[in-house]
């Protein structure tokens, strides 16, 4: 520690000269806080210097550094000082910009200072009051929209114009005083701070016989002392170290040096130091050592002065503070969110891997009811980047069931719903990053007038699409047609993206996670291998009637289904993608639903995302089955279905799982082969939307 | 779980809280343990406060890195982190970058400074908290400058073994909350546990016919408060148990 090697250094070179221990600023978190409040209400552009308040200890266990603290309270100089601690007065010179921070004259600051300290002690003022001799400066920029807080302290002390020699070593008080004079001390030191009506003195006199001390205030010197050959000064000392007084001490011994210099031979000081630790209080280990004082010069000029604090790398320089993660509401509300999800983890689930969940780049699919509440979701499970596509505006009837829009959204014609739908996660949480696509999903079947315009269009479409989807890791399909979710899964699937999809009945709903194809290198081989038919369940599709039930793969309920042979949405059609909504009723289109259903089905198509992602297999991992709800879960959080399918009316949902059709239009090798060149892929997909508007060649092919 | 009560049932307990803090704070004088009482400008409504200081051996970054790295927040967080600093530094070059012809000419008067860096201050604000009926320890902990620690600074500076035991107690869940009273961000930990870990010890007081005091007793709870001083308050309470509210009252107002 310092103590040590200063202590060495002084006994050897330097014996007889005394050093001081400086101050270092501590700054309590609540006084920036604080600052920032007064410059917004109070200061506003007004540079000019305030009365500020400061306090030091002389209670701290060895090896903490000699503070002067200053707490949220330091602007109400007239406030209350803590019990046993002392005053300091402080002028706060806050600027307006870095640059008149940079360019103040600190040594003006610092020689305007002195000069009052050194009024004070001419005067005679500080002699009634020495408290006045610890003052401080503190000059301060705050960068209020970067939570930046440049700020440089001074403690100033007046300078004799040689060393202080020292006449007798410090020592801990019990080896020169007896455990009577240390007791009498003590209660001299707590009668005088009675008298003072206060509970720490700064600077006393003493006189001490081998049972009694006797104490006085400063301003008693005269009647105190009748000889003053040798007198003896208290002053409560803030510092630790064993060999060195702190700060507070050398305006006194300039004051002495003023006051009664020519008088006085021998100046003994007492470091009154006083701790309790565990309950008990010591003052013994206090330091008492004898100093000569050089003479002042006669003249009555101010002497020199130093006291600017010098930055961590030991410098002459300012110090700064970054504040935002504490002070700018955006970071405040990104560490109160990880901060939620992180107690999850240490209180139930210790081996979540939130950074997992939290990195995933989610692709939303349709900016409605579902999506709205996948995108809420996801932001609770803390997911930073969410990106909407949809085409559609928002209308009056929209608001109450998708819970990022509001009335005000619907006027004029209503905004984009991916748009407005970033606006809202953005007005939510500021930390996501969040984009919308305002396009359309090419879909086959519906009619279109073949224009090279349309077929240009289309082919950028269908290219944004297939970007967007290798930027992101899971690809959420929450259109309100069955034919829109037709190409993504095609393209998501011959990307090995995982696919999390959710559709909606009336009082039924499905959310499934389509199969994972083994990478291009195995897939011939994979290929070969799942040409086994589903076999159709018992329990679930029969419920419903066709057309208010989302159409499902018939499933089974085969176990152990690894992920790569799991179906996609598609597998059990009969059917390839057609118009499907054309020539139909508005609830065959599926667009009304018990309004609950796409809350409940949003949600479940995110925790099982979450689930999946714990997965060590991720995508690939074995289905869990409704069979599965009695063994030992899979992942921290339990079970990593391929569907989940509800049933409203009987409040209930199962969990079959099926295999994949190798005829499926959307996921057998027939459609995905040869699209891993994203060009070549492209225009297979282009094209054979133009051939299944014109020819119907998918639900010839896929169908036979 | 106690919600908020109404009228004068929960008016009780505050005063009670308020009569305890007081009986607290005149046995934490005479110990001069540091506690102190905070009072919001022109009412009633205030706080015990208490601020402790402790050197801190360790490398808060690397530390921070480890945890980081070893799964409790990872790779976001850490680059998060790595943003912090690189912004930190590039900062600090800024405010390094200030030329000064204040020379250091202090001839020789000035001992050797510490590197104070290593300290942290830990602040403890107890709160009476409506809604659960309950004290509420509110913390934070930062570094001489006045910045605020994460809470994964926060852990890393706790002993490894205290950190287990912390995590490991049923009592322990910790959020970042608004301080009610000062609107600054504190950590708070959560009171929700507090009554059901309280009663049996209530109970026992009552029992024995003991009086009890609640804070106190709540102080005294290590996992409650974590303090480094929790053995100290401990000691604290078994030395003056004879601090008397009387149970009974303090038994009706928490009725029902
Ligand atoms: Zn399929």
């Amino acid at each position: 520690m310092a103590s040590d090697t200063s202590g060495a250094a002084t006994s050897s070179v330097a014996d007889l000269k005394l050093q001081f221990a400086p101050f270092s600023s501590a700054l309590e978190a609540g006084f920036w806080h604080q600052l920032t409040q007064k410059k917004l209400n109070d200061y506003r552009l007004d540079e000019s210097p305030k009365c500020i308040k400061g306090y030091y200890y002389n209670g701290d266990p060895v090896g903490l550094p000699t503070r002067l603290t200053l707490e949220f309270s330091a602007f109400d100089a007239d406030g209350p000082t803590p019990a046993h601690c002392c005053p300091a007065i402080g002028t706060l010179y806050n600027t307006n910009t870095l640059d008149a921070f940079k360019t103040s004259d600190k040594k003006a600051l610092l020689e305007k200072e002195s000069k009052e300290i050194w009024d004070d002690i001419q005067s005679g003022a500080a002699l009634k009051d020495p408290s006045i001799l610890s003052r401080f400066i503190l000059l301060t920029f705050a960068d209020l929209k970067k939570y930046h807080f440049y700020y440089w302290f001074c403690f100033p002390a007046l300078c004799f114009p040689e060393a202080i020699k020292i006449i007798q070593q410090p020592s801990v008080l019990e080896q020169v005083f007896s455990a009577k004079q240390i007791a009498a001390l003590q209660e001299a030191y707590d009668d005088l701070a009675i008298k003072r009506e206060t509970s720490a003195v700064p600077y006393f006199l003493m006189k001490y016989t081998d049972d009694t001390v006797q104490l006085a205030p400063l301003g008693d010197w005269d009647t105190f002392f009748t000889d003053t050959k040798k007198v003896t000064v208290g002053v409560y000392d803030p510092c630790t170290l064993s060999q060195h007084p702190g700060w507070p001490l050398r305006n006194l011994l300039i004051l002495l040096a003023y006051q009664w210099g020519s008088k006085l031979d021998t100046v003994e000081v007492l470091c009154f130091r006083d701790r309790t630790l565990q309950g008990s209080r010591s003052i013994q280990h206090s330091l008492i050592f004898q100093v000569k004082l050089p003479e002042l010069p006669n003249n009555s000029a101010c002497p020199k002065s130093v006291g600017w604090e010098k930055n961590p790398k030991g410098a002459m320089g300012p110090r700064m503070v970054n504040l935002s993660e504490c002070m700018d509401p955006k970071r405040l509300a990104e560490s109160s969110v990880d901060l939620n999800l992180k107690l999850m983890r240490w209180r139930l689930v210790p081996s979540l891997d939130l950074d997992k969940v939290v990195s995933t780049k989610c692709l939303l699919l349709g900016a409605g009811t579902l999506g709205c509440n996948v995108a809420r979701t996801l932001m609770g499970w803390g997911v930073r980047h969410i990106t909407f596509v949809d085409n559609a505006n928002i209308s009056y009837s929209n608001p109450v069931r998708q819970p990022l829009y509001e009335f005000e959204d619907c006027l004029g014609g209503g905004k984009s719903k991916a748009m407005a739908a970033v606006d809202r996660l953005n007005k939510i949480f500021p930390g996501v990053i969040s984009k919308g696509y305002n396009m359309s999903i090419p879909m086959p079947g519906h009619p279109v007038s073949f224009s090279p315009a349309t077929q240009a269009q289309a082919q950028r479409d269908v290219e944004q699409l297939e970007k967007l989807i290798s930027e992101h890791d899971v690809v959420f399909l929450l259109m309100d047609t069955r034919e829109s979710r037709w190409l993504p899964t095609v393209i998501a699937g011959s990307k090995r993206k995982l696919v999390m999809n959710a559709a909606l009945g009336f009082d039924t709903f499905v959310v499934m996670r389509h199969g994972l194809k083994q990478p291009p290198v195995s897939q011939n081989v994979s290929a070969g291998a799942d040409s086994s038919p589903s076999c159709s369940s018992a329990s679930s599709s029969s419920s419903t009637p066709a057309g208010s039930a989302p159409s499902v793969p018939a499933s089974s309920l085969f176990s152990n289904i690894p992920g790569h042979k799991l179906g996609c949405y598609f597998c059990n059609d009969v059917v390839a993608p057609g118009d499907s909504t054309r020539d139909r009723t508005l609830d065959q289109q599926c667009t009304v639903s018990r309004p609950g259903l796409a809350m409940i089905a949003g949600a479940l198509a995110v925790e099982m995302m979450v689930s999946i992602l714990q997965h060590s297999e991720g995508g690939y991992a074995v289905a869990s089955s409704s069979d599965d709800r009695m063994n030992e879960p899979p992942t921290s959080l339990g079970l990593v279905p391929h569907q989940i399918r509800g049933f409203l009316a009987r409040f209930d949902n199962v969990l079959p799982a099926s295999l994949a059709f190798d005829k499926c239009t959307a996921c057998s090798p027939t459609s995905t082969n040869g699209r891993s060149e994203p060009q070549v892929a492209v225009w297979l997909v282009v094209s054979s939307i133009v051939n299944c508007w014109s020819t119907n060649v998918y639900e010839q092919g896929g169908g036979k | 779980m106690t919600q908020v009560s109404t009228g004068s049932e929960a008016d009780c307990m505050e005063e009670t809280f308020h009569h305890c803090c007081q009986l607290l704070l005149q046995q934490s004088e005479q110990l001069r343990d540091g506690w102190s009482w905070e009072s919001v400008q022109g009412s009633q409504v205030g706080y015990l406060k208490k601020t402790v200081l402790r050197s801190v051996d360790i490398n808060l970054s690397s530390v921070w890195d480890q945890v980081g790295s070893s799964s409790d927040s990872g790779s976001h967080s850490v680059c998060h982190q790595q943003q912090q600093e690189k912004s930190a530094l590039v900062a600090s070059y800024d405010a390094d970058s200030i030329k000064e012809d204040i020379t250091d000419d202090d001839g020789g008067f000035c001992a050797v400074s510490k590197d104070s860096r290593k300290v942290l201050q830990y602040e403890y604000h107890i709160l009476y908290s409506c809604s659960y009926s309950t004290p509420v320890l509110y913390f934070r902990a930062f570094t001489l400058e006045g910045r605020s620690l994460s809470l994964e600074e926060v852990w890393s500076s706790v002993h490894p073994n205290f950190r287990i035991r912390l995590q490991n107690s049923p009592l322990n869940t910790i959020t970042q909350q608004e301080h009610p009273l000062l609107g600054q961000p504190f950590f708070m930990l959560h009171p929700c546990k507090t009554e059901e870990f309280m009663r049996p010890v209530l109970q026992l007081a009552q029992d024995q016919n003991r009086p009890v005091n609640y804070v106190l007793t709540w102080l005294s709870v290590p996992s409650l408060t974590q303090q480094p001083q929790a053995k100290l308050m401990l000691q604290f309470f078994a030395s003056h148990s004879q601090v008397a509210v009387p149970m009974r009252k303090l038994k009706k107002c928490r009725a029902p």
